[in-house]
Protein backbone atom coordinates (compact mmCIF):
# COMPACT_ATOMS: atom_id res chain seq x y z
CA UNK A 1 0.00 0.00 0.00
CA UNK A 2 1.47 3.29 -1.05
CA UNK A 3 1.87 6.68 1.46
CA UNK A 4 -0.97 8.87 1.37
CA UNK A 5 -0.41 12.41 1.37
CA UNK A 6 0.71 14.03 4.29
CA UNK A 7 1.96 10.61 5.76
CA UNK A 8 5.18 10.24 6.86
CA UNK A 9 7.66 7.36 8.08
CA UNK A 10 8.20 6.96 11.44
CA UNK A 11 11.02 4.27 13.06
CA UNK A 12 10.08 2.63 16.01
CA UNK A 13 12.67 1.68 18.82
CA UNK A 14 11.69 -0.40 21.97
CA UNK A 15 13.11 -2.29 25.15
CA UNK A 16 12.31 -4.99 27.23
CA UNK A 17 13.82 -3.75 30.51
CA UNK A 18 14.71 -0.86 31.87
CA UNK A 19 18.35 -1.83 31.97
CA UNK A 20 18.13 -2.99 28.17
CA UNK A 21 19.62 -0.69 25.37
CA UNK A 22 16.98 0.35 22.82
CA UNK A 23 16.54 -1.83 19.57
CA UNK A 24 15.24 -0.83 16.37
CA UNK A 25 12.40 -2.76 15.73
CA UNK A 26 10.52 -1.57 12.44
CA UNK A 27 8.80 1.08 10.90
CA UNK A 28 4.72 2.44 10.12
CA UNK A 29 3.69 5.21 8.44
CA UNK A 30 1.25 7.50 9.56
CA UNK A 31 0.26 10.83 9.18
CA UNK A 32 1.08 12.42 12.64
CA UNK A 33 2.82 11.14 15.65
CA UNK A 34 0.03 10.70 17.77
CA UNK A 35 -1.48 7.71 15.25
CA UNK A 36 1.94 7.14 15.08
CA UNK A 37 2.38 6.18 18.24
CA UNK A 38 -1.05 4.06 18.11
CA UNK A 39 0.56 2.14 15.45
CA UNK A 40 3.68 1.31 16.61
CA UNK A 41 2.16 -0.04 20.09
CA UNK A 42 -1.00 -2.02 18.11
CA UNK A 43 1.52 -3.12 15.23
CA UNK A 44 4.56 -4.23 17.36
CA UNK A 45 2.89 -6.18 20.21
CA UNK A 46 4.92 -9.77 20.06
CA UNK A 47 6.45 -8.15 23.57
CA UNK A 48 5.56 -6.99 26.83
CA UNK A 49 8.06 -3.92 26.24
CA UNK A 50 8.88 -1.69 29.23
CA UNK A 51 9.18 1.24 26.75
CA UNK A 52 8.63 2.31 23.07
CA UNK A 53 9.49 5.25 21.72
CA UNK A 54 9.04 6.52 18.11
CA UNK A 55 10.48 9.61 15.63
CA UNK A 56 10.07 10.19 11.90
CA UNK A 57 12.56 9.08 9.76
CA UNK A 58 13.27 12.45 8.50
CA UNK A 59 14.03 13.66 12.07
CA UNK A 60 17.51 11.50 11.71
CA UNK A 61 21.15 13.05 10.21
CA UNK A 62 23.18 10.81 7.82
CA UNK A 63 26.55 10.96 9.74
CA UNK A 64 28.75 9.41 6.99
CA UNK A 65 27.20 9.20 3.67
CA UNK A 66 25.00 12.60 2.39
CA UNK A 67 22.70 11.07 0.72
CA UNK A 68 21.50 7.65 3.01
CA UNK A 69 19.49 5.18 1.82
CA UNK A 70 17.70 4.98 5.21
CA UNK A 71 16.32 9.01 4.90
CA UNK A 72 14.37 7.36 1.47
CA UNK A 73 11.29 5.84 1.71
CA UNK A 74 12.21 2.24 0.47
CA UNK A 75 10.23 2.99 -3.15
CA UNK A 76 12.45 5.60 -3.43
CA UNK A 77 15.53 3.73 -3.33
CA UNK A 78 16.72 2.43 -6.65
CA UNK B 1 -15.20 7.42 44.89
CA UNK B 2 -12.22 7.42 47.26
CA UNK B 3 -10.13 4.19 46.49
CA UNK B 4 -12.15 0.97 47.21
CA UNK B 5 -11.19 -1.00 50.46
CA UNK B 6 -10.55 -4.56 48.94
CA UNK B 7 -10.98 -6.13 52.53
CA UNK B 8 -14.66 -4.53 52.68
CA UNK B 9 -15.84 -5.69 49.27
CA UNK B 10 -17.57 -7.85 47.72
CA UNK B 11 -15.56 -10.72 46.51
CA UNK B 12 -18.44 -12.69 45.09
CA UNK B 13 -21.84 -12.71 44.08
CA UNK B 14 -22.44 -14.63 47.11
CA UNK B 15 -21.37 -11.25 49.10
CA UNK B 16 -23.47 -9.34 46.97
CA UNK B 17 -26.86 -8.05 48.13
CA UNK B 18 -29.79 -10.01 46.49
CA UNK B 19 -31.37 -7.26 45.66
CA UNK B 20 -28.15 -6.41 43.16
CA UNK B 21 -27.98 -9.29 41.09
CA UNK B 22 -30.15 -8.98 38.53
CA UNK B 23 -28.97 -5.47 38.02
CA UNK B 24 -25.37 -6.10 38.65
CA UNK B 25 -25.68 -8.81 35.75
CA UNK B 26 -27.44 -7.23 32.93
CA UNK B 27 -24.88 -4.53 33.57
CA UNK B 28 -21.96 -7.30 32.75
CA UNK B 29 -24.15 -8.67 30.47
CA UNK B 30 -24.31 -5.02 28.41
CA UNK B 31 -20.89 -4.27 28.65
CA UNK B 32 -19.92 -7.54 27.48
CA UNK B 33 -22.20 -7.78 24.21
CA UNK B 34 -21.22 -4.23 23.34
CA UNK B 35 -17.71 -5.25 23.11
CA UNK B 36 -18.38 -8.08 21.57
CA UNK B 37 -20.35 -6.79 19.29
CA UNK B 38 -17.93 -3.79 19.00
CA UNK B 39 -14.66 -6.13 18.37
CA UNK B 40 -16.54 -7.66 15.13
CA UNK B 41 -17.30 -4.46 14.00
CA UNK B 42 -13.59 -3.77 14.04
CA UNK B 43 -13.03 -6.65 12.63
CA UNK B 44 -14.68 -6.05 9.18
CA UNK B 45 -12.45 -3.22 8.72
CA UNK B 46 -8.75 -5.10 9.12
CA UNK B 47 -8.98 -5.63 5.19
CA UNK B 48 -9.79 -2.75 3.24
CA UNK B 49 -9.01 0.10 6.17
CA UNK B 50 -7.39 3.47 4.51
CA UNK B 51 -3.86 1.94 5.36
CA UNK B 52 -1.99 -1.05 5.89
CA UNK B 53 -1.60 0.48 9.88
CA UNK B 54 -5.11 1.01 10.02
CA UNK B 55 -5.85 -2.18 9.33
CA UNK B 56 -4.14 -3.68 11.55
CA UNK B 57 -5.00 -1.43 14.38
CA UNK B 58 -8.17 -2.49 13.90
CA UNK B 59 -7.38 -5.78 14.19
CA UNK B 60 -5.63 -5.48 17.77
CA UNK B 61 -8.57 -3.23 18.45
CA UNK B 62 -10.97 -5.92 17.54
CA UNK B 63 -8.86 -8.54 19.64
CA UNK B 64 -8.91 -6.20 22.50
CA UNK B 65 -12.85 -6.03 22.27
CA UNK B 66 -12.99 -9.56 22.33
CA UNK B 67 -10.83 -9.94 25.20
CA UNK B 68 -13.04 -7.86 26.88
CA UNK B 69 -16.20 -9.28 26.03
CA UNK B 70 -14.66 -12.86 27.19
CA UNK B 71 -13.94 -11.55 30.65
CA UNK B 72 -17.19 -10.23 30.94
CA UNK B 73 -19.09 -13.41 30.11
CA UNK B 74 -17.19 -15.14 32.06
CA UNK B 75 -17.70 -13.44 35.19
CA UNK B 76 -21.62 -14.09 35.00
CA UNK B 77 -20.82 -17.64 35.84
CA UNK B 78 -20.99 -15.57 39.38
CA UNK B 79 -24.18 -14.76 38.92
CA UNK B 80 -25.31 -18.53 38.40
CA UNK B 81 -25.14 -17.49 34.33
CA UNK B 82 -24.11 -19.66 31.96
CA UNK B 83 -21.18 -18.19 29.58
CA UNK B 84 -21.38 -20.68 27.06
CA UNK B 85 -25.15 -20.21 26.48
CA UNK B 86 -24.92 -16.60 26.40
CA UNK B 87 -21.71 -16.39 24.00
CA UNK B 88 -23.61 -18.77 21.48
CA UNK B 89 -27.06 -19.57 21.95
CA UNK B 90 -29.24 -16.20 22.28
CA UNK B 91 -31.65 -14.32 19.91
CA UNK B 92 -30.94 -11.44 18.36
CA UNK B 93 -33.66 -9.69 20.89
CA UNK B 94 -31.75 -11.10 23.49
CA UNK B 95 -28.68 -9.15 23.10
CA UNK B 96 -28.48 -6.21 25.02
CA UNK B 97 -26.25 -3.80 22.56
CA UNK B 98 -26.64 -0.80 20.70
CA UNK B 99 -28.45 0.25 18.19
CA UNK B 100 -25.42 1.31 16.63
CA UNK B 101 -24.31 -2.32 16.50
CA UNK B 102 -27.27 -3.52 14.51
CA UNK B 103 -25.55 -3.59 10.98
CA UNK B 104 -21.95 -3.40 10.09
CA UNK B 105 -20.69 -0.05 9.16
CA UNK B 106 -20.30 0.22 5.19
CA UNK B 107 -17.81 3.65 5.81
CA UNK B 108 -14.38 4.42 7.14
CA UNK B 109 -16.15 7.29 9.20
CA UNK B 110 -19.56 5.08 10.60
CA UNK B 111 -16.71 2.86 12.20
CA UNK B 112 -14.64 6.00 13.59
CA UNK B 113 -18.19 7.04 15.10
CA UNK B 114 -17.95 3.44 16.93
CA UNK B 115 -14.39 3.91 17.54
CA UNK B 116 -14.72 7.86 18.67
CA UNK B 117 -17.93 7.87 20.86
CA UNK B 118 -19.50 4.00 21.55
CA UNK B 119 -15.92 2.65 22.37
CA UNK B 120 -15.12 5.97 24.53
CA UNK B 121 -18.62 5.78 26.17
CA UNK B 122 -17.70 1.61 26.89
CA UNK B 123 -14.43 2.99 28.76
CA UNK B 124 -16.03 5.57 30.76
CA UNK B 125 -18.67 3.45 32.29
CA UNK B 126 -15.85 1.05 32.28
CA UNK B 127 -13.53 3.39 34.45
CA UNK B 128 -16.62 4.18 36.69
CA UNK B 129 -16.43 0.48 37.56
CA UNK B 130 -12.42 0.40 38.71
CA UNK B 131 -12.98 1.38 42.39
CA UNK B 132 -16.24 -1.09 42.54
CA UNK B 133 -17.17 -2.56 45.67
CA UNK B 134 -17.59 -5.85 44.02
CA UNK B 135 -14.02 -5.87 43.36
CA UNK B 136 -13.75 -9.03 40.51
CA UNK B 137 -14.75 -5.64 39.00
CA UNK B 138 -12.03 -3.32 40.32
CA UNK B 139 -9.41 -5.88 39.61
CA UNK B 140 -10.39 -6.61 36.29
CA UNK B 141 -10.80 -3.23 34.76
CA UNK B 142 -7.22 -1.57 34.59
CA UNK B 143 -5.49 -3.94 32.24
CA UNK B 144 -9.11 -3.45 30.00
CA UNK B 145 -8.77 0.59 30.57
CA UNK B 146 -4.90 0.31 29.75
CA UNK B 147 -5.72 -1.27 26.46
CA UNK B 148 -8.45 1.05 25.73
CA UNK B 149 -6.45 4.28 25.80
CA UNK B 150 -4.95 2.85 22.51
CA UNK B 151 -8.91 3.11 20.90
CA UNK B 152 -8.92 6.29 21.93
CA UNK B 153 -5.71 7.63 20.00
CA UNK B 154 -6.81 5.99 17.53
CA UNK B 155 -10.16 7.90 17.47
CA UNK B 156 -8.08 11.06 18.02
CA UNK B 157 -6.06 10.99 15.10
CA UNK B 158 -8.18 9.92 12.71
CA UNK B 159 -10.62 12.49 13.67
CA UNK B 160 -7.82 15.34 13.22
CA UNK B 161 -7.25 13.51 9.84
CA UNK B 162 -10.04 13.89 8.31
CA UNK B 163 -11.14 17.05 9.55
CA UNK B 164 -8.21 18.79 7.91
CA UNK B 165 -10.51 18.45 4.65
CA UNK B 166 -13.82 19.82 4.18
CA UNK B 167 -15.17 16.37 2.24
CA UNK B 168 -13.81 14.24 5.48
CA UNK B 169 -14.77 16.88 8.05
CA UNK B 170 -18.63 16.79 6.72
CA UNK B 171 -18.62 12.82 6.31
CA UNK B 172 -17.26 12.34 10.01
CA UNK B 173 -20.05 15.14 11.36
CA UNK B 174 -22.94 13.26 9.78
CA UNK B 175 -21.19 10.06 11.38
CA UNK B 176 -20.64 11.65 14.83
CA UNK B 177 -24.12 13.42 14.40
CA UNK B 178 -26.16 10.16 14.20
CA UNK B 179 -24.47 8.45 16.71
CA UNK B 180 -24.43 11.29 19.61
CA UNK B 181 -28.25 10.53 20.85
CA UNK B 182 -27.43 7.11 20.99
CA UNK B 183 -24.52 7.07 22.93
CA UNK B 184 -25.77 9.89 25.57
CA UNK B 185 -29.23 7.59 26.14
CA UNK B 186 -26.80 4.46 26.49
CA UNK B 187 -25.97 5.88 29.54
CA UNK B 188 -29.88 5.31 31.21
CA UNK B 189 -32.33 7.60 32.39
CA UNK B 190 -30.79 9.73 35.36
CA UNK B 191 -33.64 7.78 37.50
CA UNK B 192 -33.05 4.62 36.29
CA UNK B 193 -33.88 1.76 38.69
CA UNK B 194 -31.14 -0.28 37.13
CA UNK B 195 -28.31 2.77 38.09
CA UNK B 196 -29.79 4.17 41.51
CA UNK B 197 -29.04 0.76 43.18
CA UNK B 198 -25.49 0.44 41.79
CA UNK B 199 -24.73 3.82 42.33
CA UNK B 200 -25.78 3.87 45.81
CA UNK B 201 -23.78 0.20 46.71
CA UNK B 202 -20.69 2.08 45.32
CA UNK B 203 -20.99 -0.74 42.63
CA UNK B 204 -20.32 2.28 39.74
CA UNK B 205 -19.25 5.84 40.39
CA UNK B 206 -21.63 8.23 39.42
CA UNK B 207 -25.40 8.43 38.02
CA UNK B 208 -26.17 8.83 34.36
CA UNK B 209 -25.77 12.05 34.22
CA UNK B 210 -22.15 11.58 35.72
CA UNK B 211 -21.12 9.44 33.41
CA UNK B 212 -22.60 11.18 30.14
CA UNK B 213 -20.78 14.58 31.85
CA UNK B 214 -17.62 12.78 31.44
CA UNK B 215 -17.96 11.43 28.31
CA UNK B 216 -18.44 14.65 27.01
CA UNK B 217 -15.57 16.51 28.72
CA UNK B 218 -13.48 13.54 26.43
CA UNK B 219 -15.06 13.59 23.28
CA UNK B 220 -15.56 16.95 23.28
CA UNK B 221 -12.59 18.00 21.52
CA UNK B 222 -13.30 15.57 18.77
CA UNK B 223 -17.02 16.84 18.47
CA UNK B 224 -15.12 20.60 18.54
CA UNK B 225 -12.88 19.36 15.33
CA UNK B 226 -16.08 18.38 13.02
CA UNK B 227 -18.06 21.48 14.41
CA UNK B 228 -20.85 19.57 16.34
CA UNK B 229 -22.08 21.33 19.37
CA UNK B 230 -21.17 20.01 22.69
CA UNK B 231 -24.33 18.21 24.18
CA UNK B 232 -26.06 18.79 27.49
CA UNK B 233 -25.15 15.77 29.58
CA UNK B 234 -28.34 15.95 31.88
CA UNK B 235 -30.91 13.30 30.34
CA UNK B 236 -33.95 15.54 31.13
CA UNK B 237 -32.89 16.79 27.52
CA UNK B 238 -32.98 13.58 25.55
CA UNK B 239 -35.57 12.19 23.69
CA UNK B 240 -36.15 8.19 25.29
CA UNK B 241 -39.06 7.78 23.18
CA UNK B 242 -38.53 4.01 22.30
CA UNK B 243 -36.52 3.12 24.78
CA UNK B 244 -35.81 0.03 26.27
CA UNK B 245 -34.25 0.30 30.14
CA UNK B 246 -33.94 -3.51 30.41
CA UNK B 247 -31.52 -3.93 26.86
CA UNK B 248 -30.21 0.06 27.00
CA UNK B 249 -31.27 0.57 23.53
CA UNK B 250 -33.34 2.44 21.90
CA UNK B 251 -35.80 0.01 19.33
CA UNK B 252 -37.08 -3.55 19.79
CA UNK B 253 -34.45 -4.60 17.12
CA UNK B 254 -30.61 -6.36 17.52
CA UNK B 255 -27.91 -7.54 15.56
CA UNK B 256 -29.20 -8.33 12.38
CA UNK B 257 -29.05 -12.00 10.54
CA UNK B 258 -25.28 -12.17 9.52
CA UNK B 259 -24.14 -10.05 12.24
CA UNK B 260 -25.74 -12.74 14.72
CA UNK B 261 -24.65 -15.78 13.13
CA UNK B 262 -21.13 -14.79 13.02
CA UNK B 263 -20.51 -13.04 16.77
CA UNK B 264 -22.46 -16.54 17.93
CA UNK B 265 -19.83 -18.59 16.16
CA UNK B 266 -22.64 -20.57 14.26
CA UNK B 267 -20.78 -21.86 11.57
CA UNK B 268 -17.43 -23.03 13.26
CA UNK B 269 -19.73 -24.49 15.82
CA UNK B 270 -21.87 -26.45 13.62
CA UNK B 271 -18.72 -28.24 12.52
CA UNK B 272 -17.90 -29.49 16.81
CA UNK B 273 -17.92 -32.99 17.44
CA UNK B 274 -18.51 -33.84 21.06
Amino acid sequence: MGRLSGEKLYEIFARQKREDRFEHIGTVQAPSASLARVYAWQTYDEANWFEMIVAPRDAFEPVNRDESPFTLHPSEVA
Amino acid sequence: MSPVDTAAGWKSAANVPVALHEPLARLLLSLADNKRLLGMRYSEWILGAPTLEAGIACSAMAQDEWGHGRILYAMLKDFDRDPGQLEHERGSDEYLSSELLDTAPGEWPVLLALNALLDTALSVQCQALSESRYTPLHYKMGKLLDEERFHFEHARGWTGRLADTDAGRAALAETYRAALAPCLRWFGRSDGELWTALTEEGVIDGDPDAQRERWIERVGPLLDEVAIKRPSPAGADLDWDGWDEARRRTGSGGPDADTLARVRGDKNRSMLMD
